[in-house]
């Protein structure tokens, strides 16, 4: 089955921008540091709380710097650039949606989520409906997120080891193996050592470093445009690579007919893409988890307010790496085909500042992506102890769950990199666009109902959660990236009927079945729903009657007020 | 639903819940949220409708190689730090004195 579903190798291209001598030197030295950053922060994971949350006393600089690097991977750096040189206007409307989406976590997900407490969504779901179904449907998600980008992650590695650790135009093999089997082992060594204070280290130094390189690239462009951004865009579109739908800085490239293969669904195909990440792309478990390491409410809300401002400085800067790329190295030298689009990014950085800048790209490239496979690892184990232990009905033990956490570190990180190195040869372009899609369809939905809508209930979570996503997963089996299309899993068979992006259905149904689901059933929980307003508003826990340690719903032990601020 | 750690707990919830300061609290929050959001999907989705349907309105020419696509672009981007300064200062202004007051209050009351 395995074997049959085998993706082909990409087209060959003439490798003559890696470094990988200098990349390696590079990566040697970054990989010392981020182990050194890891191991400092030994002394500061003491209990469970501590290794998963950082001890929820991350200051908001901090925070909101892990925050960006958790959403700056493979695709939406390196393949964006790339995408941006090719399909200009089009492809910067889609990277724009990215932008658009950290509103949503300042406005919605950041403070009410810290301020109702506890670990995963699955917290704030039990404040709603039954504390099992919440659990499992948090677990559910979250894990299934896990899986789908923890694969795409580990083949990342793979991608970087073959653009920029080895000259070879083919895939080499050898050097992708090692490389991904030796970032693989350093990401769990590192997460098993430093749980999330060390990896949010790792993933500070990882932003920092990639903001600087991009910084100096968008200065490096602009300086040899003089600061007259007209001539670079005027240039831009004068050595474009000829597209019938549209010149460079013209909507049409990817939102006129004819841009999706073998359909007839254009516009709507790339109008639901820009709908889908906009709704949906902030949703995801491994980045919203990092509200919950902030001191409190406020301190979240600063974390996604920063975090939003500096996706908009970086995201800004990528739009002129991209266009600055096809105007200065030209329409032959950027990658033209979408299997090439992440050769645009290094080989501009090697035409602006020759091997060492394409060797640092590669060395940093390398870290990041571990670093992502590291931050995932720490989500799925946060979902994994915190959720399925409530499911169960287990009690807490803060200190010697610390054991089993690590032990689950190893376990899970294990079994990924095996899954992960085994699904590298097969097509799984598709799982970061489904992720998403379940972050409309599912996620979105099912928050706005527990934070805002008095009448939600255990059914109407249930018919959002597995509804949003059982509509996602149908369309997704019936979509271009399944059948019929030539870069589809099965490019042979055609029983696609969706070519447009299942989000841009998915939002407004998860939507719809929560309603459904909630007015249909007699649960009605008022009381609940003021706790959570108060709680989620004010974050105030107010001490049970019996003792004076502040509890959540769930039994979970809320840090102490006085502590915590 | 048996979530409730105590029933004295809880109705310090559902008694400060019912109060006209929380029920103001509540009021300026959800409007600012529910009116931000309006706007800032509002105009994104009158946008990219503008790209996909009505390419012509985007591609109008504002003088060298700028057309209004880019100025939707570029004013996306300005919206998103617009909305999220205004956030932060509405909230660390409007509705962090008023939430700080009553979370003091709730945990305080029983210690």
């Amino acid at each position: 089955m395995i074997v049959a579903l085998a993706a082909p190798p990409p087209p060959p291209v003439d490798n003559t921008w890696a470094a990988p001598t200098i990349a390696t030197g590079i990566v040697l030295v970054l990989a010392v540091v981020a182990f050194g950053l890891v191991i400092s922060s030994r002394s500061a994971v003491r209990d469970r709380d501590d290794f998963l949350l950082a001890g929820q006393k991350l200051g908001v600089g901090q925070n909101a710097l892990a925050h960006v690097a958790g959403g700056l991977m493979y695709s939406t750096v390196i393949i964006i650039t790339g995408h941006v040189a090719l399909n200009g206007f089009d492809a910067v409307l889609l990277l724009t949606a990215f932008v658009m989406s950290t509103v949503l976590a300042v406005l919605i997900y950041a403070s009410p989520m810290r301020n109702v407490g506890g670990h995963t969504i699955g917290d704030l779901f039990a404040l709603r409906a039954d504390e099992r179904q919440a659990r499992i449907a948090s677990a559910v998600i979250t894990l299934l997120i896990y899986t789908m980008f923890m694969i795409i992650a580990i083949a990342s590695v793979g991608f970087v080891a073959s653009r920029m650790f080895t000259t070879s135009s083919t895939v080499n093999v050898p050097v992708v193996v090692t490389v991904v089997l030796i970032v693989g082992l350093a990401a769990i060594g590192m997460v098993y050592l430093g749980g999330m204070p060390g990896i949010t280290r790792v993933l500070v130094l990882k932003v920092g470093l990639m903001i600087a390189f991009i910084a100096v690239l968008t200065i490096a462009i602009l300086a040899k445009y003089k600061l007259n951004i007209a001539d670079l865009l005027t240039d831009a579109e004068a050595k474009a690579v000829p597209n019938p739908r549209g010149e460079l800085l013209e909507t049409g490239r990817l939102f006129g007919d004819g841009a999706t293969v073998n359909s007839g669904q254009d516009p709507w195909v790339h109008l639901s893409k820009a709908f889908s990440i906009a709704v949906g792309s902030i949703g995801m478990p491994f980045l919203f988890m990092r509200f919950y390491m902030a001191r409190n409410g406020r301190a979240a809300r600063q974390t996604a307010g920063w975090a939003a401002l500096l996706t908009v400085g970086f995201w800004a800067c990528m739009i002129i790496v991209g266009i600055g790329a096809v105007a200065i190295l030209g329409r032959d030298a950027i990658g033209q085909i979408a299997a090439h689009r992440d050769i645009t990014l290094p080989k501009i950085a090697d035409e602006l500042g020759g091997a060492w800048a394409a060797g640092a790209l590669g060395a940093i490239a390398l870290l990041s992506v571990g670093a992502i496979f590291a931050v995932l690892l720490l989500n799925a184990v946060l979902s994994f102890t915190q959720d399925i232990r409530a499911a169960r009905g287990r009690p807490e033990d803060p200190a010697a769950e610390l054991k089993d956490i690590r032990r689950y570190v190893l376990i899970i990180g294990f079994g990924s990199l095996i899954v992960g190195m085994a699904m590298m040869t097969q097509l799984t372009h598709i799982f970061i666009p489904t992720s998403i899609d379940i972050g409309g369809a599912c996620i979105l939905p099912a928050v706005v109902y527990s934070l805002f809508w008095r009448r939600f209930n255990t059914r109407g979570l249930m018919w959002t959660i597995y509804g949003g996503l059982g509509v996602t997963l149908f369309m997704v089996v019936f979509s271009n990236g399944v059948s019929g299309d030539p870069t589809a899993i099965f490019p042979d068979a055609d029983f696609k009927f969706v070519d447009f992006e299942p989000g841009l259905l998915g939002t407004p149904l998860g939507f719809l079945f929560g309603y459904l689901g909630s007015v249909t059933s007699g649960e009605r929980n008022d009381a609940a729903f003021a706790q959570m307003q108060v709680r989620a508003l004010t974050g105030a826990a107010v001490p049970s009657g019996k003792g004076t340690v502040a509890r959540d719903a769930d039994g979970d032990f809320d840090r102490a007020p006085s502590e915590a601020r | 639903m048996g979530h409730m750690d105590s029933a004295v707990a809880d109705d310090r919830y559902v008694a400060e819940y019912e109060s006209a300061r929380f029920q103001a609290l509540r009021r300026r929050s959800n409007a600012f949220i529910a009116g931000a959001s309006i706007v800032f999907y509002g105009w994104w989705f009158v946008g990219i409708a503008l790209a996909a349907f009505a390419p012509g309105v985007f591609r109008t020419e504002l003088g060298g190689p700028f057309n209004v696509g880019l100025l939707f672009l570029l004013l996306s981007f300005v919206l998103v730090v617009a909305v999220t300064v205004a956030y932060l200062r509405f909230a660390s202004s409007r509705l962090d004195p008023a939430s700080e007051q009553i979370r003091v209050e709730l945990e305080g009351g029983t210690r």
